[in-house]
């Protein structure tokens, strides 16, 4: 009865272990609530609770297993729980150019000139949908359909950190340099990460963000 | 006080790991071991979770200019010391004023822990003094040691006491015990089995990210998936194929599908694999995995 493979429902998420230790629960559109109902109950069981792309993945203690606590708490109705954060952030880029060597292609292939596409990839509120890849790097959902665009074949062996991006249907942010597959349009001097800092991410799940074209 | 005077490969500094910063993006990290190193530090009368080094395959010279109470566990080192004292593995070694500790190549396994009393004064970052070197903080500078490094340890009270660790054995002939993954389904019958009765080499391209494995391409129906959470253990397999076991400092989220994850318990296991080393792959209930995870040194008073 470990695996719980029943499709899922607000009421009713499926879950699967991925190891001794790691539970990936089904969570569809309601992530972040979830999300936030469980991290807010701080289960003696759990080390960590990490959301992501329509699941949550729960980091269990060495040993610990799915006590009845835990299942009672993957299956609690969410209704009236409060929506999480949404402080909106304005985050300015410099589209094009060597900022965003890769704007041009994917504009073309939208089919609309380097204003137009910028103007596209600005006019939207975004919101984090989850942190991931590297330290405080925001999956922003809401990108416009015409704008996703896949990863490039061949990842670029160095993007440098502030470098706005494009994968699938998710526009995002490098927030340290390194290697990176997807495909870059522009860049922000916001810092993404700092280890040193009170809130260390600059966006949260759930936060808000507009882009304002420099 | 440590002074570097030549560096191993990569010494880094860690402790138990910094959880709790998953959906932030940070992994735990820490110590590939985490039993190793907080035995170590209970031979030098720490708290377990007082900071050390992480040695890999080639070890630092160090010198310990006023003296000082260290143990080491983990993977055996060729390890001389200028006293010309033995330094035996899994005991309390007190070294004089002065004395050096060269650490060299590793004689089994890839990965030691060195602890010193009072532990490294290194400043904690979000709640752990662990070298995250993906994003380059944490530990001494966010890097690995350097020839010239001087560390800080903190002071201690109290008498030192001679112990020694019993070392639970590790079965090193025995495939890595793991749960099958949740997109297990996804892979044909020839990619299970490619994977399940494959034997795989761990390739050079291998670090505390994760562990690149050659051997059968296990083939899958859908290459990318959208992004779910992993932890250490949970094995990848990218479109061509070639599996990577993820490791202690890899991203805490992954789109490519996870055919199974290693259990807690082969972890230390997972530490001591070196490039060239062979690696198969057996399941394991849930249910007989769990109890083998929590695992702690025994502790005895050496006479």
């Amino acid at each position: 009865m470990e695996n719980d493979t029943r499709a899922p429902s607000q009421s009713h998420p499926a879950w699967r272990w991925i190891s001794d230790r790691g539970l990936r629960v089904e969570t569809g559109d309601t992530t972040l609530t979830r999300y936030a109902a469980l991290s807010s109950l701080n289960l003696p069981e759990i080390e960590d609770i990490i959301p992501a792309d329509g699941c949550v993945f729960l980091v269990f203690r060495r040993g610990a297993g799915l006590s009845e606590n835990v299942r009672s708490a993957l299956i609690a109705p969410l209704a009236g729980m409060p929506a999480t954060g949404g402080t909106l952030h304005e985050i300015v880029v410099e589209y094009g150019g060597a900022a965003g060597p890769d704007l041009p292609a994917l504009a073309e292939r939208a089919g609309l000139d380097a204003a137009a596409y910028i103007n596209s990839h600005a006019a939207v509120e975004y919101s984090v949908a989850f942190l991931g890849f590297q330290p405080g790097f925001p999956y922003l959902h809401g990108l416009s359909c015409a704008l996703h665009a896949p990863r490039r074949a061949s990842p670029r062996l160095r993007v440098v950190a502030g470098s706005v991006a494009i994968g699938g249907g998710y526009t995002g942010i490098y927030s340290a340099s390194g290697p990176g597959g997807w495909q870059i349009i522009g860049h922000t001097t916001a810092v993404m990460f700092d280890p040193q800092r009170d809130a260390p991410a600059l966006l949260m799940p759930g936060d808000r963000v507009r882009f304002v074209p420099r | 006080m440590i002074e570097v005077l030549h560096a191993g490969l990569c010494d880094l500094v860690m402790d138990q790991g910094r959880p709790g910063w998953g959906a932030l993006g940070v992994p735990v990290g820490g110590a590939a071991d985490p039993a190793a190193l907080a035995a170590a530090n209970r031979l030098v009368g720490n708290d377990a979770t007082a900071a050390g080094l992480e040695i890999t395959l080639k070890g630092p010279g160090l010198r310990f200019p006023l003296g000082c109470v260290v143990a080491l566990a983990g993977a055996r080192f060729a390890a001389t010391r200028s006293s010309g004292a033995a330094i035996v593995w899994g005991e309390t070694v007190v070294l004089a004023a002065g004395e050096t500790l060269n650490l060299e190549q590793a004689e089994t396994g890839c990965r030691c822990w060195l602890a010193l009393r009072g532990g490294l004064a290194v400043p904690p970052v979000m709640g752990s003094r662990s070298t995250f070197l993906p994003a380059g903080f944490g530990g001494y500078r966010g890097r690995a040691l350097r020839a010239g490094d001087v560390l800080a340890s903190s002071a201690t009270a109290g008498a030192v006491r001679l112990l020694r660790a019993r070392v639970p054995a590790i079965e090193w002939d025995a495939p890595l015990r793991v749960v099958a993954g949740p997109q297990a389904g996804q892979f044909d019958d020839a990619g299970l089995l490619a994977f399940f009765a494959g034997n795989y080499r761990v390739e050079a391209a291998s670090d505390r990210r994760g562990l690149r494995l050659g051997g059968p391409a296990v083939t899958h129906a859908r290459a990318e998936l959208p992004s779910q959470g992993v932890l250490p253990g949970a094995v990848q397999v990218p479109p061509d194929g070639r599996p990577i076991v993820l490791g202690w400092d890899g991203p805490v989220t992954g789109g490519y599908p996870v055919i199974a994850g290693v259990i807690a318990a082969d972890m230390a296991k997972l530490a001591q694999l070196r490039p060239g080393d062979a690696v198969r792959f057996a399941t394991i209930e849930l249910e007989r995995a769990r109890p083998l995870a929590i695992e702690q040194w025994e502790i005895e008073e050496l006479t």
